[in-house]
């Protein structure tokens, strides 16, 4: 149905409406031309056709990707592969890239810009090739590990620090730190970062210019002033920080795209405490309402899916709940598009906003919000040796994770331990082991040996980031926010910040605890099978009748998430000696890791090149997702079964074990619909969890969008930690959630 | 007292049994036979064999393990349980992992129901839920339903039943001092019309409800509506109209005892037909198969018609 825009005044919701329509039609014409997207859904606008072109590229998160980027933009190489690397070469060919970047203002929205391509897409050649790390890569293949070598942003800015110098203030800090840090390197850096901020200046500007010869003939007197109060604002935020509200979210909007279009950043952290001061002005002043307000932070989120934390504790504020926290809910619930927005709930938390987020959820079903222990994960944190008031101080910034904003490196979701794989490695020495008769004993002997080894291979890799990615891909736009670069003249990579704690995930947990759950009772307990008949399955990956019977042996054991089984049992081991491995020392450079429990959109990846499993899980397969039990985990696939199994398997060191729920819309059925979801979540951060992504789904109707995802251009599921458009997922992605889905229904 | 009994399912997170968040006990065996029952696998008493061909990968395993001529293969070749042969020793499912033989019905200890349903402790405490007994019948194993209901309340849990009723108040008053609510079916006032429909006449069932008045237990009376039985006004009219009258008499009880037990309440629940798989796997003939299912805006008129009798109809 097409927006009618007729009337004299539209009202914000029709705005809206209308905003919404325009980002469905351009994701349709994205998929046309790029095909499937199995990651956020990135809210880039396409560019104008004459400049387009298209790509084949390494996401911000690290997966390949079909893509656009745009004509006419000056790139300059300075190595000979083609490449360029280091902050002078990347901020200058960022910088041209700003300024070469088309303008765009959609009248409905309160806020100029948009965004068109990903500057990743534009850089050739990959890691710098004399930045040699081949003693590395033995174990790192031999384990399938993703090492973070290479991967981008994932820590947080901190926002309140740009809203309170703005572009001019902080091109004056560049310009003061770079007569205090002299060595060649931080002039390097400085060149990079302001030539960046030159870059936005000057694309702020345009779109400011645009918005004024927009109202010039702009013959509806509703939107001529709109445009005139956007080239206002944009003027002055060119050189100044926001005043107002409105001025805050443009400014944010701003960043928060360059910052995604640099690498891929989408952390957004603490949303409603950063515009609070703002709204508290503007509200006394009588020049803000509600209603503006949410419109204002619901253009903002249109622009980019970037990730948000409301509510929940921050240094010594026990909650940071304020109206802008449920304003920001309410933009989430009009817009209807993937939002990562995350509730905090708390002791302390204002338990009004769980409610109204679970209300949301069901009413909308678009996977929006999530719900996010702070109290569990600052309890956590603590435990790395930091006190309370710091550890509160986290944000919800990104799929599944929490950082300082603006002080703390993380590499947050980067680091995968495949513990699928390690099983595997663990799994063929048990059998060239000579002599010996195989025992699920030995296996998980063999199983901590290897994955003891996996953890210091990851270990020395992040070591070798933290050396050197600054003179790959530096962290320019993030570091502009952080506190810390500037002033030292070092990359926040390279130790710019105050604290690094790196992410170091664990993902097939209930892969390898069923399959070890599996061993002990069919093979050792009840003697169905004799090890040589189960290599012999594997190894042919359960081929023919009797294969498939045994796979269904292996398979139909009380698994991981059952509650009191041999599988739950596994699970627990295997994250106890996980996270006792990662905690046992540092890196070798000295710097402390943090164990969790996620294997991302790489449930999918991870699998590919894993061979069958004694879950009964075939070659090639999808690991298990993140902390998650398999599909099918229960017969009556109780929600609360799923909470207990997950909070015990909390590594519970500050990063998180979440919790992928999908829940059926006729729990809403009831009275007490809501309070029951409400109850789940409470009760499962009581018992230690830390992060629930959940899905309210009606299994027809992804049942019927599956066969035809044209049909449900509106549909959203939240795959993993980030949310999408069905029908932009590839099948196999799709089939990840449909296999979910009718599991538990 | 009886330490086990049998159960075909115990669900966790149960949202539609009773207030908050619960764990719904399943216990085997019904001495009503309603024509249209969801949980078939329910009404015998005893365990059974459930077969589910389209899941069979023809592993053969059951074939060689049955020593009683109950899983053959016919003349066509076409692998087929005959239930009349087989004395339910359990061997064919022991080695079925397809999920195509299952096993409904095990005997299970209270210690071990327990165990399940305190899994879930940390749900109830919040959302003021807890354990319900459903079935089948859960008082055709008293012994065992009270066990588990009194276990239940000294864990400090919400207990409810839901039960249909047809037997003597002694065997109703054996569990209710451990019981927080009692769910009823209410499906016809009509004693031909219910024997019909369910095989037995309602005199019973009616008397346990009007006996339910005389104590301070709170009341759900639930009436599943299902086309050609009782999806009229009408029918929907007169058991209303008899939950008025017990509403009524507690009133009276209460009036009498100085008490203030809540009034009783009448859930309409509405008729689905998806239990077609486990009637086939049981070899039972379905035969509510065809029945159109009630839309929810005439289920909504279905309840207006109960509340204008002055009663609380649940949403
Ligand atoms: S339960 Fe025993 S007798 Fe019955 S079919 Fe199975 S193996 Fe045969
Ligand atoms: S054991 Fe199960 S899967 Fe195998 S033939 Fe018998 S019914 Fe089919």
């Amino acid at each position: 149905m097409a927006t009618r825009i007729e009337s004299e005044t539209l009202t914000y919701e029709q705005r809206l409406v209308s905003l919404r329509e325009t980002k469905i039609k351009s994701n349709l014409e994205k998929q046309a031309l790029t095909g499937c997207l199995n990651s956020d859904d990135l809210a880039f606008i396409l560019p104008p056709e004459d400049r387009r072109e298209i790509v084949h590229a390494i996401s911000g998160s690290g997966v390949p990707i079909t893509d656009v980027i745009m004509s006419g933009i000056d790139i300059k190489s300075n190595h000979p592969n083609g490449g360029f690397y280091g902050p002078k070469a990347c901020g200058e060919n960022y910088a041209s890239l700003l300024k070469g970047h088309p303008t765009y203002i959609d009248p409905m929205s309160s806020l100029a810009g948009a965004y068109m391509t990903n500057f990743g897409s534009f850089r050739k050649g990959g890691w710098k090739p004399e930045l040699d790390f081949s003693h590395l890569r033995a174990d790192q293949e031999l384990y399938q590990l993703l090492s973070g070598i290479g991967a981008p942003q994932h820590f947080c800015q901190d926002l309140s620090l740009g809203l309170e110098l703005g572009w001019g203030k902080i091109l004056e800090k560049i310009r003061h730190y770079r007569t205090v840090n002299t060595s060649q390197d931080a002039q390097d850096f400085y060149d990079g970062l302001e030539a960046i901020v030159l870059g936005m200046q000057d694309w702020i500007s345009r779109n400011a210019q645009l918005a004024r010869e927009m109202a010039e003939t702009e013959p509806r007197p509703q939107f001529k002033l709109n445009l005139l109060e956007m080239a206002e604002i944009n003027e002055r935020l060119v050189t100044a920080p926001p005043r107002t509200f409105r001025e805050a979210c443009q400014w944010i909007v701003w960043y928060q795209m360059a910052a995604r279009m640099y690498n891929g950043s989408g952390s957004l952290g603490k949303l409603d405490l950063i515009l609070q001061p703002f709204y508290e002005r503007d509200k006394a002043a009588g020049i803000l309402t509600d209603e503006e307000a949410t419109f204002h932070i619901a253009c903002l989120l249109l622009r980019d899916t970037a990730y948000i934390q409301v509510g929940g504790p921050d240094g010594d504020i026990k909650d940071v709940t304020s109206p802008v926290s449920f304003l920001t809910l309410e933009a989430v619930h009009l817009l209807r598009i993937p939002c990562n927005v995350a509730v905090a709930v708390g002791k302390d938390t204002d338990p009004a906003l769980l409610r109204r987020g679970v209300e949301i959820i069901f009413e909308d079903r678009k996977s929006a919000p999530k719900f996010i222990s702070m109290d569990n994960l600052a309890r956590g944190f603590v435990r790395n040796g930091y006190p309370m008031e710091l550890a509160t101080q986290r944000a919800y910034a990104g799929c599944h994770w929490c950082a300082l904003p603006g002080r703390e490196y993380t590499l947050n979701d980067c680091v995968k331990i495949n513990f699928g794989a390690v099983f595997q490695v663990a799994f063929e020495d048990l059998f060239a082991d000579s002599g010996d008769e195989p025992s699920v004993d030995r296996l998980w002997e063999l199983t901590t040996y290897h994955l003891e080894r996996a953890v210091d291979a990851i270990a020395k890799g992040l070591d070798f980031q933290v050396a050197h990615m600054h003179e790959v891909f530096p962290e320019l736009m993030l570091d502009l926010l952080c506190h810390g670069p500037i002033e030292r003249g070092v990359d926040a990579s390279h130790g710019g910040v105050e604290f690094m704690n790196l992410c170091v995930d664990g993902s097939a947990l209930a892969t390898v605890a069923d399959s070890f759950a599996a061993l002990e009772q069919r093979v050792e307990q009840e003697k169905r099978l004799t090890w040589a008949e189960l290599k012999d399955a594997i190894d042919t990956d359960w081929a023919g009748t009797e294969g498939e019977r045994v796979r269904l042996m292996m398979k139909s054991i009380p698994r991981y998430g059952s509650g009191g089984s041999l599988g739950d049992a596994w699970a627990q081991k295997v994250e106890d000696v996980f996270t006792e491995l990662v905690k046992a020392k540092p890196t070798p450079e000295g710097h402390n890791m943090i164990p969790g429990l996620f294997s991302w959109a790489s449930t999918i990846s991870l699998g590919k090149d894993l061979r069958a499993t004694p879950n009964g899980r075939h070659a090639g397969d999808p690991i298990s997702h993140g902390a998650s039990p398999d599909p099918g985990f229960r017969k009556d696939g109780a929600p609360s079964a799923m909470a207990v199994a997950v909070a015990s398997v909390n590594p519970g060191w500050g990063n998180s074990a979440p919790m992928q729920i999908d829940l059926d819309p006729g729990l809403a059925s009831d009275a007490d619909g809501v309070e029951n979801v409400m109850n789940l979540i409470t009760a499962h951060f009581d018992l230690g969890g830390t992060l629930i992504n959940m899905n309210i789904l009606d299994k027809e109707q992804i049942l019927a969008a599956h066969k035809d995802p044209s049909l449900y251009p509106d549909l959203i599921v939240r795959v993993t930690g980030f949310s999408a458009y069905f029908n932009r997922l590839s099948p196999e992605f799709r089939q990840l959630v449909v296999d979910r889905i009718i599991a538990e229904a | 007292m009886t330490e086990s009994g049998i159960v075909f399912n115990i669900q966790r997170f149960s949202v539609h049994d009773g207030p908050g968040i619960r764990t719904t006990v399943f216990l085997k065996g019904c001495t009503l036979h309603c024509f249209w029952c969801h949980n078939p696998e329910g009404i015998r008493p005893k365990p059974e064999i459930q077969f589910y061909p389209d899941r069979c990968i023809g592993c053969g395993a059951c074939l060689e393990a049955c020593e009683h001529g109950a899983q053959i293969l016919n003349d066509d070749g076409v692998h087929i349980y005959v239930r009349e042969n087989c004395v339910m020793c359990g061997k064919c499912v022991d080695n079925c992992f397809s999920g195509a033989l299952e096993l409904t019905g095990t005997k299970v200890t209270v210690d071990e129901v327990m165990a399940e349903v305190l899994a879930d402790h940390a749900f109830y405490a919040n959302s003021g839920g807890g354990v319900t007994l459903s079935g089948g019948e859960p008082l055709l194993q008293a012994d065992f339903s009270r066990a588990i209901l009194q276990r239940s309340k000294e864990e400090g849990l919400h207990t409810a039943i839901e039960t249909c009723g047809n037997y003597t108040w002694s065997h109703l008053e054996s569990v209710l001092p451990w019981v927080d609510l009692v769910m009823m079916d209410l499906k016809h006032m009509d004693p031909d019309v219910h024997r019909e429909v369910t095989g037995t006449s309602n005199e019973r069932i009616l008397k346990i409800a009007e006996g339910l008045m005389y104590t301070s237990k709170p009341v759900l009376f639930r009436t599943p509506v299902v086309p050609t039985v009782n999806d009229t006004p009408e029918a929907i009219g007169e058991i209303a109209a008899f939950v008025r009258r017990l509403s009524d008499l507690r009133i009276a009880t209460n009036a009498e005892t100085g008490g203030d037990a809540p009034l009783p309440v009448l859930g309409l629940l509405r008729f689905h037909r998806m239990a077609a798989d486990k009637y086939r796997s049981l070899d039972l003939v379905y035969k509510a198969r065809d029945l159109e299912v009630p839309s929810l805006a005439y289920m909504d008129e279905l309840r207006d018609v109960a509340r204008s009798y002055g009663i609380e109809v649940e949403h």
